[in-house]
């Protein structure tokens, strides 16, 4: 795929902003019945006005901070006309570079990694938005043109949303994916977003092949679908060079059931947004505090999870795999203080944990299904001390704790097996040949009756040292058995 | 003025002269017989409603807990979003319009103990200097009924002088608080831009407007504008200001502190007559010891085109939301598809005025003439609010309020520009975003004239300080 250039148009939700943007409804409408997560406000009624909410301020502030970007003075907020069933104002407020607009991002160079190659790779971001999100509207036969009935559900309307837009400098669907799912992770780790959230992102993407002209592939659900869109478009635009065609400037329209990009059924017209300063919303200035508000939002980036796990001697798929869960990464870290062999713990998180979740359909994404940090320290001490093997964590310890994070140390350790004084002298009797042969000073003799105890215990979490012992102090008790059976 | 100022209501009621109950009934007498002739109102409370929270004002006043407006009656601007009464801002789209929540100034009326007789009628969507652009008919002027009591807030304006309300709201844009208050010889505050919360104000042109108080006096205007100036924290564009003006303590300006500018660009165009009057004024306070001077400020000449093709662009935009999905207006005929209930419902449900304006400022805001337009009156715009905070630091600014006396019905809106230059004066004050008083300075040809007086940002407790003085200078405010 040579001289492949992509561009993306990323718009995130800001899930976890907790508030709409300009009112105080709320940010994650999901499981809410329509129209019950409204106000005068985000229904666009005249003479409500909009109110930019901290909440979704400081968390664009810090998104644009974490990707590096250049702040402006001011947020500026900017009206967006244009007509459409679910856009109650029939104007979107957004922010705009010129008629005295300025996006929440000026411009960043913005670094990720792509697990593919484990290389580190930049893309330029051209500028980020703030805006508000429309609402949802579902048409009968005949689409928005000739369907007899619109439905509106305006839970989502005013929904705090970042457009983030890159130059084309992505060279290949893969790269694209990872570019996208690195941002939303950046996004996610800083408290702004919850990707997994249906509807919390849409891509459009910007392709041309060899230097010709681009197509805008539009409304791309997932970042596993960016790269299937993407690898259609450019072999459908390679094909058309080949057969000697030239590609035609377009938009197209990704139809992910099918797996093709069509071209979107209506030209859309000359755009025409009437763009103005909206006056009901003073600029806001981008003071000292606020950017310390919004600094103290960044606590952790996914860059320095990853770097800290794999400087602790940790391969990189497993610190990636931790990294990309931040409540699994903040719990790395925690736990990572207090024990020494950094990568059992590396392991029984990333690994065994992760896929212990997996298995029972939970993600380490969501922080209740991880246990508290004084459990995960305890098993791993356990295991560096000799005290449990770490096959006995895997498969007894973790597919309990996936089941409840809350269980209680003492009960998820495989009881200790009771070797007592009788069980050993019940043995002893048993394996009297041994007994003896022990007491000859054969070495050999105490390995097999220590076996003999612990496949008559049955377990595995046995301390062999401690039974050692214990069939010692026992065999020179009954010493007298094997000297009657000597001279009977 | 025929009928008592509303502050001399407060003092008669509280001393336990006058009884709330007998002065509501007065008023509600009064609306019974204005109302036909002059339809000042788009809708009003039943009386009996009325007279009940009357009953409660009285008990407050008797046990001395009367709150500064208690039993005052005050009309509403019909753009004012109450929660008992439609508030359709006298256009067809929002007939019978009752969203379910309320103006944050209508909220402080009611705490401040007001009782609310109705809502005014205006020109549809606030679009107009006569109040004949209503959709539900012109209001009249109750002095002469054959003229326009002026617009936008003529219902306001026309209430208080035939007394059918002690005080009203209005909402000024571009004059429309102001305009009325000279052609019907009361008198109307437009606040220093940010002073009044606009939650709840159906919006014409943002940037622009303010809600204002209306009265028969100064001291009335104070009073009300003391009850809904403040920091509201569900308006971005408020001021984080309190204490704006105390009218309990409020003495006339000394004349001898006073200095008047009066630009010569907004006396051009003006009735001989009407500035014969503002000259006669500004003499009688010079003589009380005040400065007068005439001066020049060139690009108030600009204000007029400035203020409608930013006025117009807005209006376009704040217009674009009635689509008829969310409003009461629906097209005559079942449309077929979302795309024609737009067009059909636009096309039916708003008034000619209000399409010529929305269809300017979608051009005034297209691409390649919006810098020819729009951003060219937001220059001028700038130039405009420097010059005019450089002067009213001198001096306040004065001119008549408006070029004439109220015209006939029919005179100004067959020709568009004609109605336009209604605001040539009233404007400044909008673009510049500074507060402006406009009080009866007497009468031409038998019909009331108003002046108004400019001051700085925030100045308003100055503007009414000077409008006191002129009250006593003239006689009037006494009643
Ligand atoms: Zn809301």
């Amino acid at each position: 795929m040579v001289g492949v250039k992509i561009g993306l148009e990323i718009h995130v939700q800001l899930t976890e902003a907790g508030s709409k943007l300009f009112c105080g409804c709320r940010s994650n409408y999901r499981g809410l019945p329509p129209n019950t997560n409204v106000c005068p406000v985000c229904l666009g009624l005249p003479g409500a006005l909009p109110v930019p909410q901290p909440g979704p301020v400081e968390a664009a502030i810090a998104a644009s901070m974490a990707l590096g970007c250049r702040l402006p003075w001011a947020i500026v907020f900017t009206r967006k006309h244009y007509f459409y069933p679910d856009l109650p104002k029939n104007y979107q407020i957004t922010e705009y570079e010129g008629a005295h607009g300025a996006p929440v991002c000026l411009g960043a160079v913005f670094h990720y990694l792509d697990p593919g190659s484990w290389e580190w790779r930049s893309v330029r971001i051209r500028r980020i938005n703030l805006e508000e999100d429309p609402g949802r509207s579902q048409y009968g036969d005949g689409g928005i043109m000739a369907s007899p009935v619109v439905m509106v559900d305006y839970n989502r309307s005013g929904v705090p949303l970042l457009e983030v837009v890159t130059e084309p400098d992505l060279r290949g669907p893969r790269d694209a994916r990872s570019m996208v799912e690195y941002l939303l992770l950046t996004l996610e780790y800083i408290g702004a977003t919850n990707p997994r959230l249906e509807g919390a992102f849409r891509v459009d993407a910007n392709v041309s092949v060899g230097g010709g002209e681009r197509v805008e592939i539009k409304n791309i659900g997932s970042t596993l679908e960016v790269e299937r869109a993407l690898r259609y478009e450019i072999l459908r635009q390679t094909k058309i060079i080949e057969a000697g065609g030239k590609v035609e400037r377009e938009t197209r329209h990704w139809d992910s059931t099918r797996g093709v990009t069509r071209p979107l059924r209506h030209k859309e017209a000359e755009e025409e947004y009437l763009y103005f300063p909206d006056p009901d919303l003073p600029p806001l200035p981008i003071t000292g505090k606020l950017k310390e508000r919004a600094r103290s939002r960044i606590t952790l980036l996914p860059g320095e999870v990853y770097k800290t796990i794999t400087g602790h001697g940790v391969g990189r798929e497993v610190a990636w795999s931790i990294t990309q869960h931040p409540p699994l990464a903040r719990l790395y870290l925690t736990a990572s203080e207090h024990v020494a062999d950094k990568k059992t713990l590396a392991r029984l998180l990333g690994v065994d944990l992760k896929g212990a979740l997996k298995d029972l359909g939970r993600t380490p994404s969501e922080p209740e299904t991880l246990p508290p940090p004084e459990t995960v320290i305890t098993l791993v001490k356990l295991v560096e001390e000799g005290e449990l093997p770490y096959d006995a964590v895997r498969g007894l310890v973790l597919p309990k704790l996936a089941q409840n994070p809350k269980t209680p140390i003492e009960s998820l350790i495989p009881e200790k097996a009771k070797v007592t004084d009788s069980l050993i002298e019940a043995v002893l009797m048993e394996e009297r040949k041994a007994l003896c042969d022990l007491l000859r000073g054969k070495k050999k003799a105490l390995n097999y009756l220590v076996g003999a105890v612990i496949r008559r215990v049955g377990k595995a979490a046995v301390d062999p040292r401690a039974i050692r012992g214990m069939i010692e102090k026992k065999a020179r008790e009954i010493e007298r058995l094997c000297l009657e059976a000597e001279s009977s | 003025m025929p009928f008592e100022s509303a502050w001399r209501l407060k003092e008669e009621m509280i001393s336990g002269d006058l009884d709330p109950v007998e002065h509501a009934a007065h008023v509600l007498e009064r609306i019974r017989r204005w109302e036909g002739s002059v339809h000042a109102y788009l809708s009003l409370r039943r009386e009996d409603e009325i007279l009940g929270d009357t009953g409660r004002a009285v008990e407050r006043l008797r046990s001395g807990k009367a709150r500064p407006l208690e039993g005052l009656l005050v009309a509403v601007k019909d753009n004012i979003m109450t929660l008992d009464l439609p508030t359709t801002a006298a256009s067809k789209m929002l007939k019978g319009f009752k969203p379910g929540y309320e103006a944050t100034v209508v909220e402080r009326l009611r705490a401040a103990g007001a009782i609310i007789t109705g809502k005014t009628n205006m020109d549809e969507f606030a679009m107009g200097s006569t109040t004949e652009l209503s959709a539900y008919g012109p209001t009249r002027n109750p002095v002469d009924l054959e003229r326009v009591p002026g617009g936008s807030s003529g219902g306001s304006a026309a209430v208080l002088a035939y007394g059918g309300a002690d005080l009203a709201l209005g909402s000024d844009t571009g004059g429309s608080i102001r305009l009325p208050a000279s052609f019907t010889g009361t008198v109307g505050l437009k606040p220093t831009y940010g002073a009044v919360s606009r939650y709840g104000l159906i919006p014409y042109a943002n940037s622009l407007e303010q809600i204002g108080p209306m009265g028969r006096s100064v001291r009335d205007v104070a009073l009300l504008f003391s009850v809904i100036a403040g920091w509201d924290p569900r308006d971005a564009t408020t001021l984080r200001r309190t204490g704006w003006v105390d009218p309990e303590n409020l003495a006339p300006l000394d004349p001898h502190s006073l200095r008047i500018c009066t630009p010569e660009e907004l006396l051009e165009g003006t009735d001989a007559s009407v500035a014969k009057r503002f000259d006669s004024l500004l003499g009688e306070l010079e003589e009380s010891g005040a400065v007068v001077e005439e001066v020049r400020i060139p690009v108030l000449r600009e204000a007029l085109p400035a203020y409608y093709t930013i006025a117009m662009a807005e209006a376009a935009s704040n217009l674009a939301r009635y689509d008829g999905s969310l409003y009461p207006c629906r097209p005559s005929t079942r449309p077929r598809s979302w795309e024609e209930l737009v067009e059909r419902t636009r096309t039916e449900c708003f008034g000619s005025e209000v399409k010529r304006r929305i269809l300017m400022g979608v051009y005034v805001l297209s691409e390649g003439y919006r810098d020819q337009f729009y951003l060219a009156a937001t220059r001028i715009r700038r130039l405009i609010r420097n010059a005019m905070m450089a002067a009213t630091r001198r001096c306040i600014v004065a001119s008549p309020t408006g070029p004439v006396p109220a015209p006939r019905l029919g005179e100004r809106i067959g020709d568009p520009l004609k109605l336009y230059a209604l605001d040539v004066q009233t404007v400044t004050a909008n673009l510049a975003g500074i507060p402006s008083l406009s009080q009866p300075m007497g009468r031409v040809m038998g019909l009331p004239v108003g002046v108004q007086w400019m001051g700085p940002s925030m100045g308003e407790e100055t503007l009414l300080r000077l409008g006191l003085l002129v009250e006593e200078v003239l006689g009037y405010g006494r009643g």
